[in-house]
């Protein structure tokens, strides 16, 4: 009889590949032992496992084999899981329920390891969102605690919202200061690029005499800013307020482009 | 033979989960990418690699070394593990379709260090594989990783039944060949 058809059917079945009838005639084939079709096989099963071999070796994530070393200790609480069967000394039923048992101990070994893997994972990645939560929390308090003092501000007839405008290299940029001359008040800044490396934005009060500094303050990725201003020593009185871009950590007089100031 | 994979799997089959944990970290390195190449998300790669050597455990005294390998008999079935979810997956959405035109020919960067029988091992493979036509390169590709049947191959390619499957014994004839030991 000629054998080349099964050889075509050998090939695909080894990559997975035979669907329909054919597989239903390989599979007949391989049952009556077909040495020929065995070799075939087997030799394609080496040549696709040298295959795998090719490819770069790749570490797994280690709580696979700590999963399945738990899922084995949960099962086989002994070395050895598969002694020999006592030899027909326990009624067929005590052994039906053993293996009931047996079978009971490895679907929920299956299902812990299963999962366990998985809820590592989930356990890694929800502990990252909570400390970006965190992270968040803090910055919206912050925020919060800005609007308040600002909201509290502007209950005082004395306070006053100073308009500042860009200037030079950021024309965009706009702030305004909320303002009460003993209390202090807050600067809120909009559209004002984020500094150069190395550099940061400084707040200025000018009233009598030279520009007094009042913190330096970080800007967002949307150019936003949020800043606390201390009232000058004494309640003195402020004229204008500024910033300027000052080397990192702030200076105590300004050197750098005023890149914001209210007008006089 | 003290520590070789058939080895180890014995000792597996007497309920030595020391050779269990040996084997797995001589064969797990080796198994994961072909799972994680078919599969593509890392945890469904992380699941079936381990329901994979938990059936080695389990199934440990059904190997036969007259059959092959072990390193045959545990990458056929992660294939066939990987392919079965990536066959659900296709079920549940129709729109999931394994890459087409990966770089199975690009021989992967060889990581170094390994022992100069791999490297070897991997060249002859590699340089097996870059020598067959790219259709039938293809074939292997749409087969084996993607997990197409020949008929579906053939629908995919709008290539006639009979060349498909031409083209895939073709092509397991010359990687059989590398691995073929010399007589």
């Amino acid at each position: 009889m000629n054998h080349e058809p099964f050889d075509t059917l050998a090939a695909a079945y080894a990559l997975g590949a035979l669907d329909g009838e054919e597989l239903v005639e390989f599979e007949a084939h391989l049952a009556q032992e077909c040495a020929r079709c065995a070799v075939t096989l087997r030799e394609s099963y080496e040549a696709l496992a040298a295959l795998a071999r090719s490819a770069p070796p790749a570490v797994p994530p280690p709580e696979v084999k700590q999963a399945l070393l738990s899922r084995i200790a949960a099962v086989a609480p002994t070395a050895s899981p598969r002694r020999e069967r006592g030899r027909g000394s326990l009624p067929w039923i005590a052994g039906a329920a053993a293996a009931a048992i047996v079978a009971a101990a490895f679907t929920g070994a299956f299902v812990a390891g299963h999962y366990e893997a998985r809820l590592g994972q989930t356990a890694r990645e929800l502990a990252a969102t909570r400390q970006r939560l965190e992270g968040e929390i803090a910055v919206l308090n912050d925020q919060l605690a800005a609007y308040r003092s600002a909201a509290d501000l502007l209950r005082d007839p004395a306070t006053r919202v100073v308009t500042l405008r860009g200037l030079g290299p950021s024309p965009g940029a706009t702030g305004w200061v909320i303002w009460h001359q003993t209390v202090g008040g807050q600067l809120f800044v909009a559209n004002l690029p984020p500094p150069p490396p190395s550099k940061t934005y400084e707040l200025w009060t000018i009233g009598e005499g030279a520009p007094r500094p009042a913190g330096v303050f970080r800007v967002d990725a949307e150019g936003r800013a949020t800043h606390r201003v201390e009232p000058v020593e004494g309640g003195k009185p402020v004229k204008v307020f500024a910033v300027t871009l000052e080397p990192e950590g702030g200076v105590p007089a300004p050197t750098g482009p005023m890149v914001l100031a209210s007008a006089k | 033979m003290t520590g070789s994979g058939a080895e180890l799997i014995r000792q597996m089959v007497a309920g030595d989960r020391e050779a269990f944990a040996r084997f797995y970290d001589r064969y797990a390195p080796l198994v994961f990418p072909l799972i994680q190449r078919i599969l593509r998300e890392r945890a469904d790669a992380s699941d079936v690699l381990q329901e994979v050597f938990w059936e080695a455990w389990q199934g440990a005294a059904g190997y036969d070394p007259a059959r092959g390998s072990p390193e045959a008999w545990l990458v056929t079935r992660a294939r066939t593990r990987a392919i079965d979810r990536i066959r659900a997956m296709r079920r549940r959405s129709e729109t999931f379709v394994a890459p087409l035109h990966d770089a199975l020919a690009a021989a992967p960067a060889d990581p170094g260090g390994d022992v100069a029988e791999r490297t070897e091992d991997r060249r002859t493979v590699q340089h097996a594989l870059a020598q067959l036509p790219s259709a039938q390169r293809e074939v292997i590709e749409l087969a084996y990783y993607a997990g197409l049947t020949q008929t579906e191959i053939a629908e995919r390619l709008k290539q006639p039944l009979g060349t498909v499957k031409t083209r895939i014994r073709l092509a397991l004839e010359r990687l059989r060949e590398v691995v073929r030991p010399t007589t």
